[in-house]
Formats: structure tokens, sequence, C-alpha cells
């Protein structure tokens, strides 16, 4: 690839983002909105964990051994959160191009000369302000609501584990947004990989408590290491040098689920062309 | 480089009709599907500086050979260059000199202006940063939209959304424009002012492939049409070419009453105006007659129809005098109406 031609998909790449944040603009009170679940979800957890177990020392000692940390609230806050900005990577980019396609509009982006990693993850960048967003909120409740002591620092560190997280499930939502272009439809995938998630890779729970087989599964998925990576950065204080064996290996695993992504979209791409699928009602 | 601008050779496409879903595939049924050609060998060349038009009724293969020209769909076989590029091994650099409206108003983001549509698009198209600010002026001064570009596209009117897809087709500057029913859903006054885009494209030396199923619009903007019907291109030459094919001036329609159906007159009436003129059709609708005559002169045949009429005492009810239209050429070559 020629370096003017990489400038220039460099720039509809900016331009997407552009786009995605000014429709965003037009949806103010869809902020508002989302303000409610990220606290909800996790209150209901700490609620449920304080109903179960109580605060005694002898309840908090035996989750922090199992767990890294006496934080219930933290701990669920970050499992939830994190689960949430999956659950829109999921949903988001798959959904975005299938609505493109519906309108005709994925045929107009077709045509332009622009390189097909612009139109597979463009519409995923509108989601980083999503999870920005949504980390904010949980981070603010966090503090302000539990007193969970959040230091700069740590918030920084916590910000490079989310970078080095963004390959894997974008990589993700990109390879499901093939999916759903080939098939028209994707929930029952995406309700399948969201439920695997939720049991294997510790939103609500250490995973130590899986037997041996389960921690194996966990141990495959990209989910996992983010949340117990900014588990442990944010609350039982550890440094980036403590997870960097942990994110090598949700780097490598981004990597490859880009490639597969970038296979499939391809291969998506020829079939709708044969098919004349690119524009379907 | 004088490489037409569009070369098609032999260009098919075939679809699959039905449908094999992935209970019939998991259980391993029969395929039911069968392969058609949409796209049935067709051969066009158009030259720099035309506005070229493939005019045929529903289901034609208009759209299909659109979007293989547009790089959207492959060939099954055959093969397409546009301005001397293969649309298949090609395609990129295709896709750098074409513009293409495919699509309607939908395919625009609707939440955004005008403006900020065609900022992310001069992106999608490469067209470098330094000239954005320009090309975008220029393209909505094109369609004249340059005093609304900043309304949000929900506020349009159908016909300004469709000079907006227009002006987005504008961006990459391109030498040849293909146009899908530029016209279709726009009521007549919209309709005649996207033509008259249209035009102004020609006369900035811009080469213009469209499709229509509006013989009127083919006649009148066309240098050159092509009449296309299932799949194949059955007449090509210029709107009064074709007219001429059919060796008449003037088309007369006759409604003649004709109630006896026990006796029908309908083959010895058509025998005796044929004599005067060539009967391209006839269609009984109750106990009337619809039957339009090709004739050299309309000033000789009418009398004559009386005439025929009286001698199978029949009535004559209307009398239309017409001249020939490409619609008359269509029914001529494929024995029916163009519009069905
Ligand atoms: N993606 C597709 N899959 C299967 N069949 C298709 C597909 N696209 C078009 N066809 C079929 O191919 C034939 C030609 O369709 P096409 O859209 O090219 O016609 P057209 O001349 O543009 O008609 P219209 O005037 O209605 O737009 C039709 O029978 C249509 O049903
Ligand atoms: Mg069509």
């Amino acid at each position: 690839m020629s370096p003017s031609r990489f400038a220039a998909d460099l720039r509809a790449f900016g331009a997407a983002a552009l786009k995605e944040w000014r429709l965003l603009r037009r949806y103010p009170s869809l902020f508002v909105g989302f303000l409610f679940w990220p606290i909800a979800l996790p209150v209901a957890y700490v609620f449920q964990a304080r109903g179960y177990a109580g605060d005694s020392d002898a309840a908090l000692d035996a989750f922090a051994a199992r767990a890294g940390t006496a934080e219930v609230a933290g701990f669920l806050f970050l499992g939830w959160a994190a689960y949430m900005w999956i659950s829109m990577i999921l949903w988001g980019p798959g959904t975005a191009l299938r609505t493109e396609q519906v309108r005709g509009s994925l045929e107009a982006l077709f045509m332009t000369p622009a390189s097909r990693l612009v139109i597979l993850f463009g519409p995923a960048v509108s989601q980083v302000v999503w999870a920005l967003w949504m980390f904010a909120i949980v981070a603010a409740t966090m503090t302000l609501v539990f007193g969970v002591d959040l230091a700069v620092a740590s918030a920084l560190r916590a910000l490079v584990v989310i970078g080095v997280a963004v390959p894997a499930l974008y990589g993700l939502g990109a390879l499901f947004a093939a999916v759903v272009l080939r098939f028209g439809e994707v929930s029952a995938l995406v309700q399948t990989v969201r439920g695997v998630f939720t049991v294997f890779c510790g939103m609500s729970f250490p995973i130590v408590i899986l037997p041996e087989w389960g921690r194996a599964v966990a141990l495959a998925l990209p989910p996992t290491y983010l949340i117990a990576d900014l588990r442990r950065v944010l609350l039982a204080g550890s440094d980036l040098a403590a997870v960097v064996p942990d994110l090598a290996v949700l780097l490598s695993l981004g990597l490859l689920l880009c490639a597969a992504a970038v296979v499939a979209f391809r291969r998506t791409e020829r079939y709708a062309r044969r098919g004349g699928s690119l524009a379907s009602y | 480089m004088d490489a037409p601008a569009v070369e098609a050779t032999a260009l098919v496409k075939e679809f699959e009709r039905g449908r094999r879903t992935v209970w019939q595939r998991l259980r391993g049924d029969p395929d039911r599907r069968v392969r058609f050609r949409a796209v049935d060998g067709i051969d066009l060349r158009v030259e720099r500086g035309e506005i070229f038009g493939l005019l045929g009724p529903n289901g034609a293969g208009k759209t299909t050979t659109m979007k293989m020209l547009a790089t959207l769909l492959e060939p099954t076989s055959g093969s397409a260059r546009i301005l001397g590029r293969d649309v298949v091994s090609d395609a990129r650099e295709v896709r750098r000199r074409i513009g293409a409206v495919l699509s309607d108003g939908r395919s625009l983001y609707w939440k955004l202006t005008a403006r900020e549509n065609l900022e992310y698009f001069a992106a999608l198209y490469h067209v470098p940063p330094d000239e954005q600010r320009q090309r975008i002026e220029r393209v909505l001064a094109a369609v004249k939209l340059d005093d609304r570009a900043d309304d949000y596209v929900e506020r349009y009117s159908t016909g300004m959304r469709q000079r907006l897809v227009l002006a987005r087709a504008l961006l990459p500057d391109p030498e040849l424009l293909l146009l899908d029913e530029p016209t279709v859903g726009l009521d007549p006054q919209a309709a005649r002012d996207l033509r008259g885009r249209v035009r102004d494209l020609q006369s900035q030396g811009r080469t213009v492939l469209l499709t229509t199923h509006y013989m009127e619009e083919a006649d009148q903007l066309c240098d050159r049409i092509a009449i296309v019907d299932h799949g194949r291109v059955v007449a090509l030459d210029t709107p009064a070419g074709l007219k001429r094919t059919i060796g008449a001036t003037e088309v007369v329609r006759l409604e003649v009453s004709a109630p006896d159906a026990a006796h029908p007159v309908d083959g010895s009436l058509m025998r005796r105006l044929g004599s005067a003129g060539h009967v391209a059709h006839h269609e009984r609708e109750d106990d009337r007659l619809a039957i339009t005559v090709h004739a050299r002169s309309a000033r000789d045949f009418v009398p004559v129809a009386f005439d025929a009429a009286r001698a199978e005492g029949v009535a004559i009810q209307h009398v239309e005098v017409v001249p020939v239209s490409l619609e008359d050429v269509f029914i001529s070559l494929t024995g029916r109406a163009l519009r069905e």
C-alpha cells in the first residue's frame, strides 16, 4: 500500500469517527439514559453480596483470599463495567453495518476507493466514546458513593489496560459485524457468546472458584484478562510490570481476532458481490 | 487515452432463485435453487461525452448491469471495462473514477447535514484535505443545494435528497456517472429539474450512463438508447433511429365497440385495417377493442379505418393520433407494453 493511500485511509478513518460523533451528538438523551445501568446493575450485586455474606471481617477475608481485594463494590463495578463495554462492542458495529446494508448506504460505502478496514472498524469508533463515558460514571460512583480509593496513577494504569484490550474486543465486534452482513442477523451468536463470557470471565465472582476446566476456558477468553487486570491495577495496587504477561496474551488474542475479522469480512464481501447481498431489504 | 467510457462484452450475471436454509443444509435436503440469468450477454459501448440510456421494463436487468459496472457485483462471465479499466481486476481504480447513484435518499445519513454527509464521503473518496472544502461547495452548487447545505437531511424533500445523492456521486469529480432510475419517485417538477442537472453534467464534459423505464425521459435526455429486455439488448440506436425502425411516422389508437362476442369480427377487421397500416397491438376488453396501428400517414389511414368499421358493422368510439414513441418501438420489438 502506498504511503499516500495509507494517509488517505487514515483520514477516512478519522472522518468515520467524526461522523459517528456527530450522529451521537444528535441523541444527547442516550447519554442520560445510559447513566442508569452501569450504576444499577453492580449496585444490585453489591447488595446481594452483603445480603449473603454480610460485611464481617471473616466474610471479607474469605472474599479477599479468593479475589485479591476486599473491595467488594469496586470488584463488582469493574466486572460489570467491562461486561457492558463488551456487550456494546458485540452489538454496536454489527448493528451499524446492518443498518447501512438495509438503507442502501453500504453500497455507497463500497463504491468508494476507501479501504474496507475503514468500513469494518469505522462504526466501532463511536463505541470508544461510550466506553470512556461509562468508565467515568463507574469511577465516579465507586469513589463518591462507595468510597473506593482510586489514585490518579492507578487510573492511568487502568487506561493502559483498557487500551490493550481494544484490539481484542474490537476484533470480536468486527468479526460479528462480518457475520451479520453475511447472514443478516447474529443475535443468537451474540447471546451465546455473552452468556459464555458471563459464566467464565468472572464479571461478578473471582474465577478461582470455577472448576479446573472452567478456568482453562476462562484463560482463552479475552474479557477474563481485561477484568482481572483492571481489578489488579485499580484495587490490589499492582503496577503495570505485574500484569505485563497478561497484557501480552490479551494483545495476541486481539491481533488474532482482528486478523480473523478481516478474513471473514473479505469472504463476506466476495459472497455479497456474487449474490448481490450488499443491499438487502 | 481514448478508451470508451464503458465497454461491456458478453456480460452475464446469474443469480439463484429460491433459498436454501441452514436447516435444509443440515438435513441434506436436495438443493432446489435454480440459477437464472438476470443479465444474459450484454454488449455495450458508451462513448465519452454521451448521455446513454438503458431503457427496459421491470426486471429487465438494468440495475444488475449497473451494479456490475459499479464494481458492486461480480459478473458471472463476460467482461466490462470502465475508462479502459477492468471492473473486476482493477476495481479500485474504477471506483476512483466513477460516481454512481444506485440508491435513493435513504442511503444518506438523515441525522447529519448535507455538508456533513459530503465531508464523510469526500474522505472516503480520498479527496485531498486542502481541496475538500472547495470540492464540496462545487458539488452542492452543481445540484443547487448550496443554500441548504447546513440543514439536516431529515428536513429535505424527496427531490432534494435525490439531488444530494447525486452530489455525493460527484465528489470524486468523475468522468463517468452511473445513474440508476435517477428520477423514480420524484414529482414531475423535481424530475424535470434533475434532468436539467444531468444535461449540465454532460456540458461539463462528463459521460452519463443512466437507466430508466420512463420512455419520455429516455427520449428527451439520451443521445443513444439501448432497449433491454430479459437481460439482453434488443435494440440500440439514437431515439430518432429507434423510432424509424418501425417504419411509421404516426401511431393511431382506435377504440372500437364490438359487442357481439359470438361473431368475433376481430380477425377480419384487423385484415382490413392491415391493408392501410401495421396493426401493432390489439386487445379485447369486454365489448371493446383497443387497437394500435402504425401508419405512414394518419390522414390516409383514418378514413380507411372508418370504412372498415362500417363494413364490419362495428362503431369506432374514439380515435387518437400521436407521434411514434419509444413505447411503440418497445411493443413492436417485444409484443408487450413497457409499463405493466
Ligand atoms: N441479488 C439478487 N438475487 C437474486 N435475484 C436478483 C437479485 N437482484 C436482482 N435479481 C433479479 O434479477 C432480475 C433483474 O433485476 P434488476 O433489478 O436488474 O432489474 P431492473 O431492470 O433494474 O428492474 P426495475 O426496473 O424493476 O428496477 C429480476 O428478476 C430480479 O428479481
Ligand atoms: Mg432497477
